[in-house]
């Protein structure tokens, strides 16, 4: 079994070869400097011009601001580095094709500066989108605020405009749309097993690009908030200021970086697939990324003509929309909808892709109707091109056009439903595993089915007409973009956090999450449609007293999702930084991504991966999507198999025991096993249980042994039953004690479980003192707690086990006692034996809350204890327990005894516990 | 390095992976191609606005009545024919020049050719703005003034773009002799790129000034 083995030779090249070696500050100093210099160069350029053609006045603001915004987002991308390789280029230097310098990150500081390696730049796609949809969400929670009640509240009418173009500005272009393009540049070369994107240096400059987007867009307000919804038609854009200058200009740079992603895209697609991966072998999320990027390809200059045409009315006094200068109004929103509706797929598939994974995973069933779903992405992508003026019908365009609109607007139900359907068939008779990212799924499906729904009544002319400028159209837009794109941004974020950090997220944080976010959107968009069907005008700062209390109700209930939110954040930060460690495959999926580690080796695959067949033939026998190799200086050789057979691994206490993972460390040597442990327990054990879990998984994912588990609150036979229900299990490695001081050998466990399940059981023996010994590991913290009287204390042991809930972790407990006289006399005696006592007590507390402990007597003082901790027990941490009142001190010679190892003073409530007896309390 | 299989980074020499899905298209080719689907396009928005500002809006006079004369704005059709032909004739002085290189890898052709291009171009844009300097009307001179600057001064910065890359690959050849006849992804490129920028003036020729 191969390592996470670094998968570049080293040979041909020298150290700084990756990653560059200049500091972060060159860079971003470089990139203050370059905007700088480019907005003096716009302001004199734009005078010198102005001034050679004789433009009166010689001072037009908007014309100074507009140069000022292009120039400066140029001379900041150049400034910051994502053109030193083409400039040199274009000067005829010699230049490398495989020049890595700018390639991987070994530190934080690497995601701060343009890199090329689409693993990098997906983690700055994501947490740059999400930061944008916090400010977003924050406009929208200013939006409910002023609703709340009729009549003005916070804000007066012009900044309430501000507040819901913002919100939906900065939620489209700087967080649905471009968050796709994020988690696929993550996962798309991985699932089509390239290295790889076509066009690194390409997709660096495109984040850039939407860097300077995503700025501008926020920025915005500052200058004058763009007030004329997302939409911004004229004439009622044509009156904005600088605000709506940044907005004209963000839209140029998000549109030409979504547009460089999409070629990328579709060129890695098309050029650089593993062999064998057939079009008919792509996973879904490839299908639909690659119609996307035709839409965002074919769509996107039509925004970016419509704004350009916008801006050149406002600042240089075109005739475009001036009616009476020749100009069409209308013609704006044929331009701005040929794109916009096409956007809403654009914005839309890529999760609809997220989706066909998540749930054929986590339904452990092949997807049903493949070639279903592919070709309805595609006549989705085809259709969307043809209905764009069903978002005109009140506009007074052309009549005759609406009635083929709205025919072409219904028939897309039809793809649409197909794969709705496709996806319950995947999920009907599966083995539904309930994860966060298939909570999300289940939930994208209700919640997107009632969207499309009120698709339909807006698609259809009567029904629209009614509705146009009611809140039905806000209840509609939230269930398919919030309830639609943002449930499927959340599964594709938990689903593929493992992958992406290497580390796990808190499950239970997950579904809370899921359960805050799904009904609190609920509860604030739907009542949106009975307000709408009644009448309530969108886009308006007030409305009338009779619709206070439900807009009340929809303002209280947004909280409930800025509540999951906020526990997303706290799940995403906490767990990227503190989470278990990940094992490649925490899904058991069966597409290229997981057959690599987490996160991915610097360029994902030590050699070209052989794709053999589909890639959801979950629970099909011998069925296998990919062979994955390892590197030359692995042997080369097969890595893994797709079908790892399945240990299942029975234990209680010696779940963590040294023997027991001693066994499935051999026998994982042996072949391609991955296994899962069931934990028998009792709720007054649970917490234990699953410390020691804890630990013999990251002991495992350390060996990079495929492993999971869970903690069963029941007998061992029930809880066997209940896992060969989702699993196929190969064989049960059964472990107990010796016989005689084993309860489930007095049941006859072996046999009874032989014949309930007729699958091969191996009876794993370990001593009940190998049970409790420490396990060796890097992964596991050694903890000396060095502490005496305190050592008895309630809160000292408390402390240990929330330490271990957060790392696991082995303690061994050091008692040190300084006795003076005579070492042997009777008083000295007693001391000790009291003293041992109080260890004891702690040991087999802490044992009992499922953290490997041992501990000993020292003869000697604190600092000599530290020694003790560092020299023989390898300790990582010391934790000197002292209670208040105590006299110890950090001093310069303890702090010389412990060398590398971090002490933490810890003072105890000194309230001892009541199993101790009596307090020997000074 | 492991990476028969795969080159990676910007290949601009095509590959992709070997075996049985190899693909038929240098990657520089296919997104030259994309990219130019996507130039199209953007042309194609500011022809919308031309065509429902001409026939949804104008109705039968075109070009409309200049306020400031009371006769029809007037468009130097003769002039631009030639300039046209300028334009369409560099097509074929770069085609001669990639055919040279490729037949016989004659890069000193292909350095001329690419000379040559590059001198039609740039009488071209010349051209094209003493035209602008002598039309008298500007964009702001009702709708039709801003369609037509809008299409043909988005037509002139991809002349100058065009230009661009003709410059860079004729850098690249002279200083690093580069091209091959098996191997000038870039050259290939860049050429499409060029009769893309012919062939959409072509268009506009026709749409604009003529029809």
């Amino acid at each position: 079994m191969a390592t996470h083995a670094p998968t570049h030779a080293h040979t041909d090249h020298g150290p700084g070869h990756h990653a560059g070696t200049k500091p972060l500050g060159y860079w971003w100093k470089r990139a203050f400097v370059a905007t700088v210099v480019a907005v003096i160069l716009a302001l004199g350029v734009t005078f010198v011009v102005r001034w050679a053609w004789g433009f009166h006045p010689l001072w037009n603001a908007q014309v100074y601001w507009t140069m000022i915004f292009i120039f400066a987002g140029i001379g900041f991308i150049i400034g910051i580095g994502c053109f030193d390789w083409w400039w040199n280029y274009l000067r005829g230097r010699r230049v490398g094709f495989e020049d890595h310098s700018m390639h991987g990150a070994t530190s934080w500081k690497d995601y701060l500066r343009p890199n090329t390696d689409h693993k990098v730049i997906g983690i700055q796609y994501t947490v740059l989108t999400f930061i944008s949809f916090v400010i977003a969400g924050l406009y929208a929670e200013g939006v409910r605020a002023q609703l709340a009640q009729p009549g003005e509240q916070f804000v007066n009418a012009q900044t309430y405009n501000g507040l819901f173009s913002m919100h939906a500005t900065i939620m489209i272009f700087g967080f649905i749309i471009p968050v796709f393009s994020g988690l696929a540049n993550f996962v798309l070369p991985l699932m089509i097993g390239a290295k790889d994107m076509a066009f690194p240096r390409l997709n660096a400059l495109s984040f850039w690009l939407l860097v300077v987007a995503a700025a501008l867009l926020i920025f915005a307000p500052a200058f004058g908030a763009f007030s004329a919804g997302w939409t911004a038609y004229p004439p009622l854009a044509l009156q904005g200021t600088t605000g709506t200058t940044m907005f004209e200009i963000a839209i140029q740079f998000a549109g030409a970086s979504t547009i460089a992603t999409a070629v990328n895209f579709m060129v890695t697609i098309v050029t650089m697939r593993a062999p064998g991966m057939t079009v008919w072998r792509m996973p879904l999320l490839v299908w639909a990324n690659a119609t996307t990027s035709a839409l965002v390809v074919f769509g996107t200059p039509f925004i970016a003509g419509s704004q350009l045409m916008s801006l050149l009315d406002r600042v240089m006094g075109t005739n475009f929309f001036n009616a009476a200068n020749g100009g069409d109004v209308v013609m704006y929103q044929h331009v701005f909808w040929f794109y916009s509706h096409p956007a809403v797929y654009i914005m839309m598939l890529p999760g609809f892709g997220i989706v066909s994974e998540v749930i054929a995973t986590f339904s452990r069933k092949p997807i049903f109707g493949y070639r279903a779903i592919a070709f309805s992405t595609v006549a989705i992508a085809i259709l969307g091109f043809g209905v764009w003026a069903h978002h005109m019908f009140v506009s007074g365009m052309a009549s005759w056009i609406r009635i083929p609109m709205m025919m072409t607007t219904v028939v897309i139900a039809v793809p649409t439903g197909i794969k709705i359907f496709s996806w319950l068939g995947t999920m009907w008779g599966g083995k539904l595993h309930l994860k966060t990212p298939m909570l999300f799924a289940m939930g994208f499906i209700v919640t997107f089915t009632i969207g499309g729904l009120s698709g339909v009544y807006l698609g259809t002319l009567p029904t629209d007409i009614a509705f146009h400028s009611t809140y039905f159209i806000v209840a509609h837009i939230h269930y398919v973009l919030f309830g639609g794109s943002v449930m499927t941004i959340f599964a594709g974020t938990y689903y593929w956090f493992p992958k992406m950090t290497g580390r796990m997220y808190n499950e239970t944080l997950g579904k809370w999450h899921f359960w805050l976010t799904f009904v609190g959107m609920n509860l604030t968009f739907f009542p949106m449609h009975w307000l709408g069907t009644q009448g309530m005008p969108r886009r308006v700062a007030d409305y009338a007293p009779r619709f206070a209390n439900v807009n009340l109700f929809i303002s209280i209930a947004s909280l409930l999702m800025v509540a999951g939110t906020v526990v997303f954040f706290y799940n995403m930060i906490y767990s990227w930084a503190k989470g278990a460690k990940a094992p490649w495959n925490p899904w058991r999926g069966r597409t290229l991504e997981w057959m690599v580690s987490s996160p991915p080796s610097l360029f994902n695959f030590d050699v070209i991966p052989q794709v053999v067949g589909g890639p959801y033939q979950y629970g099909i026998a011998g069925a296998r999507h990919a062979i994955v190799f390892a590197g030359p200086e692995l042997g080369g050789g097969e890595l893994t198999e797709t079908d790892k057979r399945l240990v299942l691994i029975v234990a209680d206490q010696a779940v963590a025991s040294p023997a027991l993972i001693q066994d499935i460390r051999e026998r994982n040597a042996e072949g391609y096993w991955r296994f899962t442990y069931v934990v028998p327990s009792t709720p007054d054990d649970h917490r234990a249980a699953e410390r020691r879990l804890q630990t013999a998984l990251a002991v495992l994912a350390e060996s990079d042994i495929d492993a999971n588990g869970t903690v069963i609150d029941a007998p061992p036979m029930q809880a066997i039953d209940k896992v060969m229900r989702e699993e196929n299990v190969h064989e049960i490695m059964l472990t107990t004690f010796p016989l005689g001081s084993s309860a489930w050998l007095d049941q006859d466990l072996v046999d009874r479980v032989r014949k309930a399940t007729g699958i091969g059981v191996t009876h794993v023996t370990i001593l009940p003192s190998e049970a409790r010994a420490t396990v060796a590991s890097e992964s596991v913290e050694k903890v000396a707690i060095i502490a005496n009287y305190g050592i008895d204390d309630a809160g000292l042991a408390e402390l240990v086990k929330t330490r271990a809930d957060e790392k696991p972790l082995s303690a061994v407990v050091l008692c040190p006692l300084s006795l003076e006289g005579p070492a042997t006399s009777p008083e000295a005696e007693a001391i000790r034996t009291e003293a041992s006592g109080r260890t004891a007590r702690l040991i087999a507390r802490l044992q009992e809350a499922g953290i490997q402990t041992r501990g000993e007597i020292i003869d000697g003082s604190v600092t000599h204890a530290i020694k003790v901790a560092r020299t023989a027990h390898h300790a990582n941490t010391v934790l000197l327990a002292t209670r208040p009142g105590d006299r110890i001190e950090i001093t310069d010679e303890i702090i010389a005894a412990a060398g590398q190892v971090s002490i933490e003073q810890v003072t105890t409530d000194g309230q001892t516990s009541t199993a101790s007896g009596a307090s020997e309390g000074r | 390095m492991t990476t028969e299989n795969i080159t990676l980074g910007a290949d601009l020499h095509g590959g992709g992976p070997a075996g049985e899905k190899q693909a038929h298209i240098s990657q520089a080719t296919l997104a030259m191609l994309l990219f130019l689907g996507s130039e199209a396009m953007l042309f194609a928005s500011f022809f919308t606005a031309y065509f429902m500002v001409r026939f949804n809006v104008a109705g039968n006079v075109w070009p409309p009545i200049n306020p400031a004369t009371g006769h029809k704005y007037v468009l130097p059709v003769a002039v631009t024919g030639v300039n046209t032909l300028f334009l369409v004739s560099s097509s074929f002085t770069l085609w001669w020049g990639e055919y040279r290189l490729q037949h016989g890898g004659d890069r000193k052709s292909l350095e001329r050719g690419l000379l040559v291009t590059m001198g039609l171009g740039l009488t071209f844009l010349v051209i094209q703005l003493n035209e602008y300097a002598h039309l008298g009307f500007s964009p702001r001179d009702q709708a039709f003034g801003s369609t037509f600057y809008s299409l043909t001064g988005l037509h002139g910065l991809h002349v100058i773009v065009g230009l661009t890359l003709l410059t860079i690959c004729f850098v690249r050849s002279r200083r690093r002799h580069e091209f091959t006849a098996e191997r000038a992804s870039m050259l290939w490129a860049t050429s499409l790129y060029w009769h893309f920028v012919d062939v959409v003036w072509v268009i506009l020729f026709f749409l604009v000034y003529l029809l």
